[in-house]
């Protein structure tokens, strides 16, 4: 049986198999492709810088961010100024969170059959979205950072309009996702805590207790996440076991024979990337206790994703703190680009999950240029003897609608997939 | 008195389009404004914004406000074709919630993939019926290229597996009005950039019904939403330019309407990033700012509720609402120089658009880009 999937920016085709009552495999595939990899073949390397964003309209801050590490990563020695720093870590600190609240109310609230509420999507990712702008000029699509640093020199007016649109979020959150102080929040380390609140999360979650969907969408509680900064760190973790120190040496692309995206493994075995894996490698307390009690399903996926966006926020004003506008926004390399004959890699956190880049430069030309994007680790279409992270997690379900929320929660994109 | 006639003109359209069924009869827009807490006020300064950016007079704003009134008349359907949803995230951005009230939730959006509540097979069906119900009635807006002939097949979509350029052929041949949003469906966009891998093309291209291109990457909310509010007025498509973009918002060059114009005039340069002419806004053309090149509102409207722009944010303007700008004004971070008189509209330069633009301005500007380009100590620009 097969099922058209829409409403994953783009859309993907779900091929089910079932034994029986139960789906016994689903083949996942995308029938789209830009190959924009091969369109930065032999481009000058910053234009990298304008064409990467638009692999993707939704996380396409990532996407710069990444392009612009691994172009740095290409020098031997660069400075980049703590000030650019911050910034870049903002900017892709406020794509995350705008991008939290659209698939909550947009794509996860009507799979419960819930009133499709545009408006609550929108205005908390309006107001990310002009703090992104203070910056950046403009959301989505936006180039401001370059190698060496950044292009905006903000003043402290821009700070205060910053700091407004993340209280006014902050109170948002607190209004209508989990109606409590996102302090206390931010510490609770029981879900049945978070169960008797009111609000749209509680009221999601409560659903899923409701219709016994608490064993949906398990997959195999393996998780790993690349992208390090002043938030989230990089490791992987096994049901409970975490550890730090993995190599984007042993990640590997390959093609699929049914699907125009490419398949992602890490030592040869699936991961899954995203907010849960995040969580797991941060020991968030709130998410260690839904793992702890439900395992890697879809409520610990949902409430990992929503939980970070308070901690997000928190943190963002955390590093406004630190921002020290007296510094240098750009610092020059000390080669020129077009002398540079390297290789360079990069892992960012994007909304979805870990987002790698590589890029091989002759002579500052773009020689290769290889993009891994977070939806390519969790939609492998894998064998029926190894299965992909989001295909394990929908066999054994009874019926496709089911799946479909399942496939959902991995908030899956199918424009960067397709890349 | 010119202005009367019009007026007489769009309230007659608007009557008449009000007199039309709503697609949905259980809903109305002013009731559903109020219901999510938008006071009258609020709704007339929104339309009062609007006005502005059509450039019509403010007295007629109250037409406006009831142009959007009776937009549940308007059935939209919306495509994605090879594209990266930047222009649908632009949408969904649109300066005013009650802009957005006004598209999502009562105009009867009969097929957007991102935001319809429908999926799989639902959601093809729904796109059938929406097509063969509305008739030459309904507006179609593509967002993204199209795989285009021996390259098609990178764009198969729907449970019949139909290609992209298919399912854009089958929804333009009865729409009322076609609109390409964004620089992907008006000119094929980052995919249709060399090689083209997928033979990427624009909307233009596969349709012989004329196409209004609405480019940019994305393109502003404002271009968005006012393209259709320009159509609910108005009837009838708006006045173009060579390359079919609306006058209304791409009439003027970035360059003539830049906030740091004043300092191009000058002679005042941010010769490297994070220099003293960074700090103080003077102008980025020799950082590689496409803005004399580049025709678009966008220093007008800005973008995200008007919060900013690239280049307020210190970042040149890329060029991305120009034909083939990722092939033709590249590198990034270097200055054209000369462009205005070798490249597009064979030679004349893309300021043949601008028809109201003096000559004489012009040739000041290009000699002033040459002259300043040609002194450039730090960058040097590209022949």
């Amino acid at each position: 049986m097969i099922e058209l999937i829409e409403k994953i920016e783009g859309e993907a085709k779900l091929n089910f198999s079932f034994a029986g009552e139960e789906i016994d495999f689903v083949d996942i595939e995308f029938m789209t492709a830009r190959n924009i990899e091969k369109i930065l073949e032999g481009k000058s390397a910053l234009d990298a810088l304008v064409i990467n964003p638009r692999v993707c309209g939704i996380c396409g801050h990532a996407h710069l961010i990444a392009t612009v590490k691994a172009l740095e990563d290409c020098y031997e020695n660069i400075e980049i100024s703590k000030k650019a720093e911050i910034i870049r870590e903002l900017t892709l600190t406020f794509e995350l969170i705008q991008n939290h609240f659209k698939w909550f109310y947009l794509t996860m609230r009507p799979l419960f059959g819930k009133k499709q509420e545009v408006l609550k999507a929108t205005y908390p990712t309006q107001l990310m979205a002009k703090a992104i702008a203070v910056f950046g000029g403009q959301y989505p699509h936006t180039s401001y950072a370059i190698v060496g640093g950044v292009v905006c020199d903000i003043t402290e007016i821009d700070i205060i309009k910053i700091k407004h649109y993340i209280e006014e979020t902050i109170k948002f959150f607190e209004t209508n996702l989990v109606q409590a102080d996102t302090k206390d929040f931010l510490v609770c380390d029981n879900v049945d805590k978070v169960l008797k609140k009111n609000g749209d999360l509680p009221d999601i979650l409560r659903e899923i207790k409701k219709k016994k969907y608490l064993d949906h969408g398990k997959s195999y509680d393996r998780f790993i996440a690349f992208g390090e900064n002043s938030y989230f760190t990089k490791g992987k973790s096994h049901k409970t076991i975490t550890t730090h120190n993995i190599s984007i040496d042993y990640v590997k692309e390959q093609d699929n024979l049914n699907s125009l995206a490419k398949n992602v493994t890490y030592k040869d075995k699936y991961y899954e990337v995203g907010p849960l894996a995040r969580a797991m490698i941060n020991k968030v307390p709130l998410v260690k206790d839904s793992h702890r009690r439900y395992g890697d399903n879809i409520f610990s996926r949902i409430i990992a994703r929503v939980c970070e966006i308070p901690q997000l926020l928190n943190h963002s004003k955390e590093l406004l703190e630190k921002l020290d506008l007296s510094e240098p926004s750009y610092i020059e390399p000390n080669i020129d680009i077009s002398q540079i004959n390297a290789s360079g890699e990069s892992a960012v956190e994007a909304a979805r999950g870990s987002l790698i880049h590589k890029v091989e430069l002759e002579n500052g030309i773009i020689k290769n240029y290889e993009i891994i994007t977070p939806t390519q680790w969790n939609l492998g279409n894998g064998t029926r003897e190894n299965l992909g992270v989001s295909q394990q997690a929908m066999v054994g379900l009874k019926d496709v609608k089911t799946a479909e929320l399942v496939f959902k929660t991995f908030d899956v994109c199918s424009v960067c997939t397709t890349h | 008195m010119v202005s009367d006639t019009l007026y007489k003109k769009l309230s007659a359209r608007v009557n008449e389009l009000s007199k039309l069924p709503k697609l949905d009869d259980q809903k109305s827009i002013p009731k559903l404004i109020e219901e999510n807490g938008f006071s009258r006020r609020e709704f007339m300064t929104w339309a009062g914004t609007m006005t502005a950016m059509l450039a019509l007079p403010a007295s007629y704003t109250p037409l406006i406000a009831k142009a959007a009134e009776v937009a549940d008349r308007l059935p939209v359907i919306w495509l994605h074709m090879a594209e990266c949803t930047g222009c649908t995230e632009s949408l969904l951005r649109s300066a005013s919630p009650s802009i957005d009230s006004l598209i999502f939730d009562h105009i009867s959006l009969e097929y957007q993939e991102t935001i319809m509540s429908a999926a799989g097979w639902q959601a093809e069906q729904n796109l059938e019926n929406a097509i063969e119900k509305y008739k030459d009635r309904y507006v179609l807006m593509v967002e993204g290229g199209i795989p285009h002939g021996k390259g098609s097949h990178f764009l198969t979509i729907g449970g019949h597996g139909k290609t992209g350029e298919q399912s854009a052929i089958d929804a333009a041949e009865h729409a009322a009005a076609i609109f390409a949003i964004g620089t992907c469906s008006s000119f094929g966009g980052v995919q249709a950039a060399a090689p083209n891998p997928t033979n990427a093309t624009s909307l233009s291209n596969v349709t012989s019904k004329p196409v209004i291109n609405v480019p940019g990457c994305p393109p502003s909310e404002s271009n968005i939403v006012g393209t259709l509010l320009h159509f609910l007025l108005y009837g009838s498509l708006p006045a173009l330019d060579a390359y079919n973009r609306p006058k209304w918002a791409y009439g003027l060059r970035i360059h003539d309407m830049c906030e740091r114009r004043g300092h191009f005039d000058a002679g005042e340069f941010v010769e490297q990033f994070g220099d003293d002419g960074a700090k103080n806004g003077f102008c980025l053309y020799k950082v590689g700012c496409k803005g004399p090149y580049t025709f678009n509102n966008c220093s007008r409207q800005k973008f995200n509720e008007g919060t900013s722009w690239p280049v307020q944010a210190g970042h040149g303007c890329a060029g991305c609402s120009e034909p083939d700008f990722w092939d033709t004004m590249g590198v990034l971070h270097e200055p054209l120089a000369d462009r205005l008189f070798h490249t597009t509209f064979g030679g004349l330069g893309s300021d043949a658009t601008a028809d109201k633009i003096g000559l004489g301005l012009l040739t000041v500007t290009a000699v002033g880009i040459a002259a300043h380009a040609a002194i450039s100590a730090v960058k040097k620009p590209k022949e």
